[in-house]
């Protein structure tokens, strides 16, 4: 850690460079056709950071789906070791970023701004969070740049270019997750995209994805299959010593998730004593609650 | 000739004795002057008074007559001195004859001679009923409001000439019969059952433990889903309006004009629900002559304020201090005044600007940025005085359709269990020494920190629950504190006064949702 104790606050980290000509320079993004020719960063440069990256990209307006898809695939990568690649916007980026942390596993923010901009505005938390964990921001623009329009575009060609693979979770239709995959796919990386609901708007370009061609992925072996890290385990979980009404409730929440009031209606109990149980299974860890719903953990 | 007629002033929900004393001249060029602090609307009454004298057939007196109002530093407003200026200058004239005992006269008078609908009456009979005054003069139409002050008599009055031929004891005008406030009070019924609303069990479970406990609730959900429905039940299943209770609310209602014409005694707690777009005086209270807010029309009832997200935040935090004390005093220069709110809150907010965050059948349509940003302006202190939390989302009809023959909880019957919860809470508070502190406590809501530790005992594994609980929310001091405080309420639903495992475990339902 670079600073001791007291405030944490990204500005303490130094922004730091590499050159294209520095042997630090990541292998991957030196064969890309337009690489920058320099990066800055802020966080511990390591080598070994860039050795299994992966793009994780989607939409910004990351629906519930969405976000049980990145929980439960990124934080099965990051058992593998995989470094998770992402641009540190809302919705999948954030949240791959996070739950990659979560997992105790290592992440890289490439920006679409200078290093002391915080685009999104109020991320600044999550910004020192990144550092912290022993992750990296990346960005090839001067320090203070501000983004444009045009800076994210040019921005998606480094998170493919530092990584094997890049792995679609949601987008709409004109979402710009497509165009990191149609950059990668220029760069030669695998693409994978995650299939969503058919009525989704938010599945519109992962379904295409598929349709055009790009690697259907389901699990996280099919992922670390494509990229090729097949020896890597993969740690599983499962739950034991339920009551019968826990496993009830798991049973329900497998298939969808829902609200209290919905579940109290299902299992024809009373609402005091699903709240209880939900209340406790959220304490043990074996679900969780986003905006009134609950699903499994 | 000079007459002395005796009315009231008020000053915030104080009334003050007024002598309106009245001079018709035998010398002096013929004129109508009002000397005493008299507003606009006071000065009027000159051509009020004498128009309905003059209407009623009475010869209006060619002479100079000037009225003063006293104590003259104080400034007098509205139109109920019409009446005390007609009857003194009725009395100069030598038309009636004043009974030498004090007697208050009050109420505006139209054009024709008749009196119209004055507010406050009502505190004019209490201050009747502590100076001892026997007989009070007062509008017909807003007559009713003191018929439950005993001891006084209350005379309605129709029109000048009625008042007229009762002073000359030729047609009597009788008096309004007591009525009992007990009898007026049991007769109350409720505009909102709770058996009305569909579905939302959870919902109808937390505002049940808030009425217990006296918690304020904050409801999040999409349009339609049933809030306002929710809210507007809520008095219902309050505990009924005690006497006292009852006579603090109709003061309020009274000095701010909010009784009907003919309307009674106020006998349901009151259900506000101000606009978003209310001021911030006129929710607190305020005005260069202070009058009691919409959280004072609230006191002792529910205040419902929807789309809480879109008040400016000056005036949330503007609420703040009155919720704690349950009183709000506002100073003005010329002197400060002190209205009672006693007032549940009971706030709602859409999830998302449009509503309709993870609503099954719609889409949001709102950016990760506003939807970031209004979640924002719902945190913040105001939210930290909201003990239970809670998310009603949105019902498809069908599924209810298809369970319709369940039996759903009527008011009635919640009542009768908030009302049991609340007499465990009073024994509790009063039995152990409640004299010891400065402010005495009914509810749970109203425990600080330091009455937690002394009411609440919490069973041992409710203990480590509240601990794992405190380390996987990350709760904060003060979330920890609320938890007890609700699970000490669902204690007392339950009928026991130790917190159990199952309580706090419900108890975390109702706690805020915080960002990561």
């Amino acid at each position: 850690m670079l600073y001791n104790g007291g405030m944490g606050s990204w500005r303490e980290w130094e922004i730091k460079s590499v050159k294209i000509s520095d042997k630090e320079y990541p292998e991957l993004l030196k064969k890309i056709k337009n690489p920058p020719d320099r990066l800055y960063y802020r966080g511990k440069w390591k080598r070994d950071l860039f050795k299994n990256c992966l793009a994780v990209v989607g939409a910004r307006k990351m629906t519930r789906y969405g976000e049980g898809v990145v929980e439960k695939l990124v934080s099965e990568l990051v058992q593998a070791r995989v470094t998770i690649v992402s641009g540190f916007m809302y919705g999948v980026d954030t949240k791959a970023h996070e739950v990659c942390i979560k997992n105790g596993g290592k992440t890289i923010a490439v920006f679409g701004s200078g290093l002391n901009q915080v685009t999104p505005a109020g991320n600044d938390k999550f910004y020192t969070k990144v550092l912290e964990s022993g992750g990296l921001v990346v960005s090839e623009y001067e320090a203070e740049m501000q983004a444009r329009l045009w800076t994210f575009p040019q921005r998606n060609r480094i998170v493919a270019g530092l990584s094997k693979g890049v792995l679609v979770i949601e987008g709409g239709e004109k979402s710009g997750s497509l165009i990191t995959a149609k950059l990668g796919l220029k760069q030669g990386k695998k693409i994978m995209a995650v299939p969503g609901p058919v009525d989704s708007s938010m599945a519109k370009a992962t379904n295409w994805l598929i349709k055009s061609g790009a690697v259907m992925v389901t699990t996280a072996e099919e992922i670390l299959k494509e990229l090729g890290l097949v020896g890597e385990t993969v740690k599983k979980e499962e739950i034991v010593g339920l009551s019968k009404l826990e496993s009830q409730i798991v049973e329900e929440l497998k298939r969808e998730s829902l609200g209290v009031d919905e579940l109290a209606r299902r299992l024809n109990k009373d609402v005091v004593e699903v709240s209880q149980i939900v209340s406790l299974m959220s304490v043990k860890g074996l679900i969780k609650e986003y905006v009134g719903k609950y699903m499994l953990g | 000739m000079l007459t002395k007629v005796w009315s009231v002033a008020h000053q915030g929900l104080q009334a003050i004795e007024v002598e309106v004393e009245v001079n018709v001249a035998s010398r002096g060029f013929p004129g109508f002057h009002i000397v005493g602090l008299p507003t606009k609307a006071v000065e009027e009454a000159r051509e009020r008074v004498r128009t309905a004298l003059v209407n009623s057939g009475v010869d209006f007196p060619q002479k100079k007559i000037t009225v003063n109002l006293a104590p003259a530093d104080i400034p007098k407003e509205g139109s109920a001195y019409d009446l005390p200026m007609a009857v003194g200058i009725l009395t100069c004239c030598g038309e009636l004859m004043l009974p030498d005992k004090k007697t208050y006269f009050f109420g505006e008078v139209g054009l024709d001679g008749k009196l119209r609908h004055t507010r406050g009456v009502f505190l004019l009979a209490m201050l009747a009923k502590e100076k001892n005054v026997r007989e009070i003069f007062v509008p017909k139409l807003s007559a009713n409001e003191a018929s439950v002050i005993e001891g006084v008599k209350i005379y309605p009055v129709g029109d000048l000439l009625k008042l007229v031929r009762h002073f000359r004891e030729e047609r009597k005008i009788k008096p309004l019969a007591t009525v009992s406030k007990k009898q007026i009070l049991e007769e109350a019924e409720v505009d909102f059952d709770f058996a009305e609303v569909a579905g939302q069990e959870q919902a109808k479970r937390a505002l049940e433990i808030a009425a217990s406990g006296g918690h304020n609730v904050f409801m999040v959900g999409p349009p339609g889903s049933g809030k306002t429905m929710l809210a507007r039940a809520m008095p219902g299943i309050l505990p009924e309006l005690i006497e006292g209770e009852a006579l603090e609310v109709t003061k309020i209602y009274s000095v701010t004009g909010n009784i009907e014409p003919g309307g009674g005694l106020v006998r349901r707690r009151p259900f506000r629900a101000p606009h978003h777009t209310t001021s911030r005086m006129g929710l607190i209270g305020g005005g260069s002559k202070p009058m009691p807010g919409e959280i004072s029309l609230a006191h002792r009832g529910v205040l419902f304020l929807d789309e809480f997200a879109e008040y400016p935040r000056a005036t949330l935090e503007a609420l703040r201090q009155p919720l704690e004390d349950g009183i709000v005093t506002i100073v003005r220069v010329a002197g400060r005044v002190k209205f009672p709110a006693e007032f549940m809150l009971v706030a709602a907010a859409n999830p998302c600007p449009c509503g309709f965050l993870n609503h099954p059948k719609k889409d949001c349509r709102c950016l990760p940025g506003q939807i970031i940003k209004y979640q924002k302006r719902l945190s913040g202190p105001i939210l930290d005085r909201i003990d239970i939390h809670v998310n009603v989302p949105f019902v498809e009809m069908e599924k209810l359709r298809l369970k319709s023959k369940e039996k759903r909880k009527t008011s009635k019957e919640i009542r009768e269990r908030v009302v049991t919860a609340r007499q465990r809470q009073e024994n509790r508070f009063s039995a152990k020494g409640g004299s010891a502190s400065r402010r005495k406590i009914f509810t749970n809501a109203e425990m600080r920190n330091k009455q937690i530790k002394k009411y609440c005992q919490v069973s041992d594994d409710a203990e480590r629950l509240l601990q794992q609980a405190g380390d996987r929310f990350q709760l904060s001091a003060r979330s920890y504190f609320r938890l007890i405080k609700v699970s000490q309420t669902i204690a007392d639903l339950a009928g026991v006064d130790k917190i159990e495992y199952s309580h706090i475990a419900e108890a975390l339902q109702y706690r805020i949702r915080e960002e990561n």
